[in-house]
């Protein structure tokens, strides 16, 4: 559990401080360092990544977007499908989510390889 | 089982990377990569500008090559207002701060220009692209640096101002770049002196291409010399010329050059029919879209005693606005006005001593040459007697996606053959001459600098002499009470009907050989009407001893004039009720001839009352009113069934020259029985009677069928203000304005008055202006819209010229300071 909560964490510090100066898919290698850090199994694993992504992502969108009082995601909602400014900062997250879940799938399975421990509880 | 589960994520994870690193398709349109593009550190979620306050992000900068320090304060609309020690210093900022809010339009206009949107777009806009090429647009800018070079000073503030604008885009990380960049999945690139030349022939482009030679040639074919001419008055006894007779052309005798006759577009053709196809520049009825208004009145018609100037460019209205409020400030100006991104100066505006504005004279100055080749390559063409070889111009059109296509431009003496490519077009043969091809006088570029910084009728004379095209109507006031106008241009002296129709470029005789001297350009000064004017009528009264080619239905220039005529102790409102009136003059023509032809005995009920109201209405074109949705309906019915023939011709795609409206209304008055009443093809002989009995019948029809067309003005018309790329989320399509093209106020569907601005000279300015748009060119600002409501509204805003960086604090939204190195 406590590992979980770390990959969380760190994939919400760390991607924090990336995310500024790097590419968008650097959110996956930083959820492979993840889970080279901190093993868990692997539902555990995809869950604490999407969580960490989704936070990240979510959270940034969240903060410019109320700053912006919706009015910039009311239109590009209408870009894509007619979608409402919720709904386009969930995608967001789903997106930030599932790169970082991936990345730790990734990374878990990698250590699982080469470095072949067990997680612990 | 290990190697096998991480080959699976691996392969999953770089999947979805790639899925969100490629373009996708939702129905018909386009997205962008999701991932660069969602990514709320560096996507499109970076351009929600906060809703308050004022983005303070990146705001002091250090300029290199700056003399001294520039101080720019942003005023509540983010006019910026900008306060140098000298010129340079203030158009390398003005590049600047107009980069940091319009970047994406400057890059797409002059992509636009260039023929270079495919190489962003791909192969969708590869035809526009070729166009741009094949009509020289290109040619034509690298000749206005060919002519601006001559004046060094010229290209010091040009490059100044270049500068700026890549400074701005240098310190630029992908997380800034305007939206449309993102969305779009490209950078900006590099500003160049080139592009700024670019919006210039953008703007000739818009305004200075109008011709119909192909439609008047086609028509001519048609109809025969006698039939043309009785179709196709060319003075409309009714208008005001924008310069009258006051004997000031008694002593100008002019000899105008003797030309052939048409050239033959049938010639070589194996069927006529092919001929008159003319593939992608169908001009309807109206090709004189564009138009504007512009006027000055002298003290002696105003309460306060100084003169006041109010205009009102129309444009096609786009967001972001083609127009961009500024003040630049120097030791030596103070001017305030709009310019257009990537265009340093004030293109309209004022300062303490004076005010200038712009409509567009509509003097053609595009030709069309039908080449006679000497060889079977066209490499080589005649000209008298002698043979002469084509240059080539190579244009490599870059396509995203693709590899580049190459297209061979052949120029001959006249200019590009821009049609040769499409074996169908009637213009295949035929070489364009345009003046914007031609190299700028070498103060070209300095005109709008020198008025930005004049103080009196003398500098704006020199100021405006160098102007070449787009051809403007320049009209002026100054703080010690001179009012003038001027039609200023290049234009060529033209023979008798020279460039009305296709001309035969196998002789020399037919060729521009002179143009009219600056001397002789009409304009006036301080005439005894105490007013000028102008809204694209022509130039001059019949006297004037040049040829004038070029029509405009003239009801907006007659109703200004009427009220302009009439108007005693005028203040900034009366400015007002004049640029927002939607009186039309065409209507009150047109309505009571056709409610004398119209014989209400053969009306229903609903049709009496339809008349009825259309009888009781005044003309104006207000958004709530339902009278001029009828009117507008019966009149387009009523000029299409008489001239049903032309119309047949068009829809079979030829190019046709149609009547003016004038004409049309003069026939309905004084020539009912004309042979075009007639219908072709039945039995009994129509007048103008039926034909307007008929249109009105199939207006009642209509909203018979169709009761919810059956509105308002304002909803009729359907009007919208579209977003560049026409994204509609980005667009305006809320809006209900009442007004018409012929109106004063001549909103059209996504065209009309696309600055308005009243200026009152005197001891201090008082100036008030608005425009349908907005400073930022991010739709996510505040400021991106934020100016349409007040200009659909009918209200202005007060301008704020400053006269210090400190003053006015209450309007003050922000400052950014620039320091040389």
């Amino acid at each position: 559990m406590k590992n979980a909560f770390f990959t969380l964490l760190f994939i919400f510090l760390f991607g924090n401080l990336c995310q500024i100066g790097l590419p968008w898919w650097t959110l996956a290698p930083i959820g492979a360092i993840a889970a080279f850090l901190f093993p868990l199994r692997t539902g555990a694993g995809l869950l604490a990544g999407f969580c960490g992504g989704f936070l990240l992502w979510f959270v940034a969108a969240v903060l410019l977007d109320r700053s912006n009082q919706g009015a910039l995601s009311g239109k590009v909602g209408q870009l894509f499908l007619g979608m409402h400014g919720w709904q386009l900062l969930m995608l967001t997250g789903v997106l930030g989510g599932l790169v970082a879940a991936l990345g730790v799938l990734s990374g878990k399975f990698t250590r699982d390889v080469f470095v072949g421990s067990k997680p612990k509880h | 089982m290990r190697i096998l589960k991480l080959a699976l994520a691996l392969a999953a994870t770089f999947l979805l990377l790639w899925q969100l690193s490629i373009p996708h398709k939702a129905g018909d349109k386009n997205l962008p990569p999701l991932g660069s593009f969602f990514n709320p550190f560096t996507g499109f979620w970076q351009n929600a500008d906060p809703a308050e306050g004022f983005r303070g992000k990146g705001l002091d900068a250090v300029l290199p090559g700056l003399k001294g320090k520039v101080e720019v304060v942003y005023d509540d609309l983010l006019v910026p207002h900008v306060f140098a020690t000298n010129l340079e210093d203030a158009v390398r900022v003005q590049g600047y701060v107009t980069a940091s809010q319009r970047l994406w339009q400057m890059d797409i206009t002059t992509r636009k220009a260039a023929g270079r949107l495919s190489e962003v777009l791909g192969p969708r806009t590869l035809n526009t692209d070729r166009l741009a090429r094949r009509r020289g647009m290109v040619f034509a800018a690298e000749n206005n640096l060919l002519g601006w070079q001559k004046l060094p000073e010229s290209m010091r503030l040009l490059e100044a101002y270049t500068d700026g604008i890549n400074a701005y885009i240098d310190q630029l990380s992908p997380a800034d770049y305007p939206i449309e960049f993102k969305l779009l999945d490209y950078a900006p690139e590099h500003w160049s002196v080139l592009k700024s030349s670019l919006v210039i022939e953008s703007m000739a482009e818009t305004l200075a291409s109008t011709e119909t030679d192909l439609a008047a040639t086609n028509t001519l074919t048609q109809y025969g010399q006698p039939a043309f001419d009785s179709l196709y008055p060319e003075w409309n006894p009714k208008q005001t010329p924008i310069i009258p007779d006051t004997g000031q052309w008694k002593n100008l005798h002019v000899t105008l050059p003797q030309v052939s006759p048409p050239a033959d577009l049938l010639s070589g053709v194996e069927t006529p029919d092919d001929n008159l196809f003319s593939d992608n520049e169908l001009n309807g009825p109206d090709p004189y879209l564009r138009g504007s208004n512009n006027w000055a009145v002298s003290g002696e018609r105003t309460k306060s005693g100084h003169p006041i100037l109010a205009n009102d460019p129309h444009l096609m209205l786009s967001l972001p606005s083609i127009w961009f409020q500024v003040q630049i400030h120097t030791p030596d100006q103070s001017c305030y006005g709009v310019s257009l991104p990537g265009v340093p100066g004030i293109i309209i505006g004022f300062n303490d001593d004076i005010a200038w504005g712009v409509t567009n004279v509509s003097h053609d100055v595009s030709d069309w040459y039908k080449i006679k080749w000497a060889d079977a390559g066209h490499n080589t063409y005649d000209l008298d007697s002698e043979v002469r070889p084509v240059t080539t111009r190579i244009e490599e059109i870059g396509i995203k996606g693709r590899p580049s296509l190459f297209d061979t431009v052949r120029y001959t003496v006249f200019g590009p053959v821009v049609y040769d490519y499409d074996p169908k077009s009637p213009l295949r043969d035929c070489a364009l001459r345009w003046i914007s091809h031609d190299m700028p006088p070498p103060d070209g570029m300095m005109i709008f600098m020198l008025l930005n910084s004049g103080h009196n009728y003398a500098d704006y004379k020199t100021a405006i002499g160098g102007f070449d095209c787009p051809a403007q109507n320049f009209v002026f006031a100054s703080r010690s009470g001179d009012i003038a106008i001027q039609a200023q241009g290049r234009y060529p002296v033209r023979g008798h009907e020279q460039g009305r129709f296709v001309q035969d470029g196998s002789h020399w005789q037919n060729a521009w050989q002179d143009y009219i001297p600056q001397d002789q350009v009409p304009s006036m000064k301080n005439p005894s009407q105490d007013f000028v004017f102008s809204a694209n009528q022509p130039s001059a009264a019949q006297t004037y001893p040049y040829y004038y080619l070029g029509g405009f239905d003239n009801y907006r220039g007659r109703r200004i004039h009427e009220r302009l005529s009439a108007l005693h102790d005028a203040t900034i409102d009366s400015m007002k009720t004049m640029q927002l009136d939607n009186f039309n003059r065409r209507s009150a023509d047109a309505l009571p001839v056709m409610l004398k032809l119209l014989d209400r005995s053969r009306l229903d009920a609903e049709g009496r009352q339809l008349a009825d109201e259309i009888a009781g209405w005044n003309y104006r074109y207000d958004a709530d009113l339902l009278a001029p949705t009828l009117f507008e309906t019966w009149w387009d019915s009523c000029y299409a069934k008489t001239w049903d023939e032309m119309y047949a011709l068009f829809k079979t795609d030829r190019a046709v020259l149609f009547p003016e409206a004038w004409h049309t209304i003069e026939l309905l008055e004084k020539d009912t029985s004309n042979r075009f009443f007639d219908h072709p093809g039945t039995p009994v002989h129509e007048t103008a009677r039926d034909i307007v009995l008929e249109s009105f019948l199939s207006m009642e029809a209509y909203y018979h069928q169709n009761p919810d067309k059956k509105t308002s003005w304002g909803k009729a018309k359907g009007f919208a203000i579209k977003h560049l790329a026409q994204i509609d989320a980005f667009s305006r399509l809320d809006l209900i304005v009442g007004g018409h093209q012929n109106s004063p106020n001549a909103i059209k569907k996504n065209h009309g008055p696309s600055w308005r601005m009243i200026v009152e000279l005197g001891d201090q300015v008082h100036a008030l202006g608005v425009y349908p748009g907005g400073q930022s060119g991010n739709p996510g600002s505040r400021f991106y819209d934020n100016l349409v409501d007040t200009w659909a509204k009918g209200e202005y805003y007060d301008l704020l010229v400053m006269h210090s960086a400190e003053e006015s604090p209450e309007r003050i939204l922000g400052k950014q300071t620039f320091s040389p190195k």
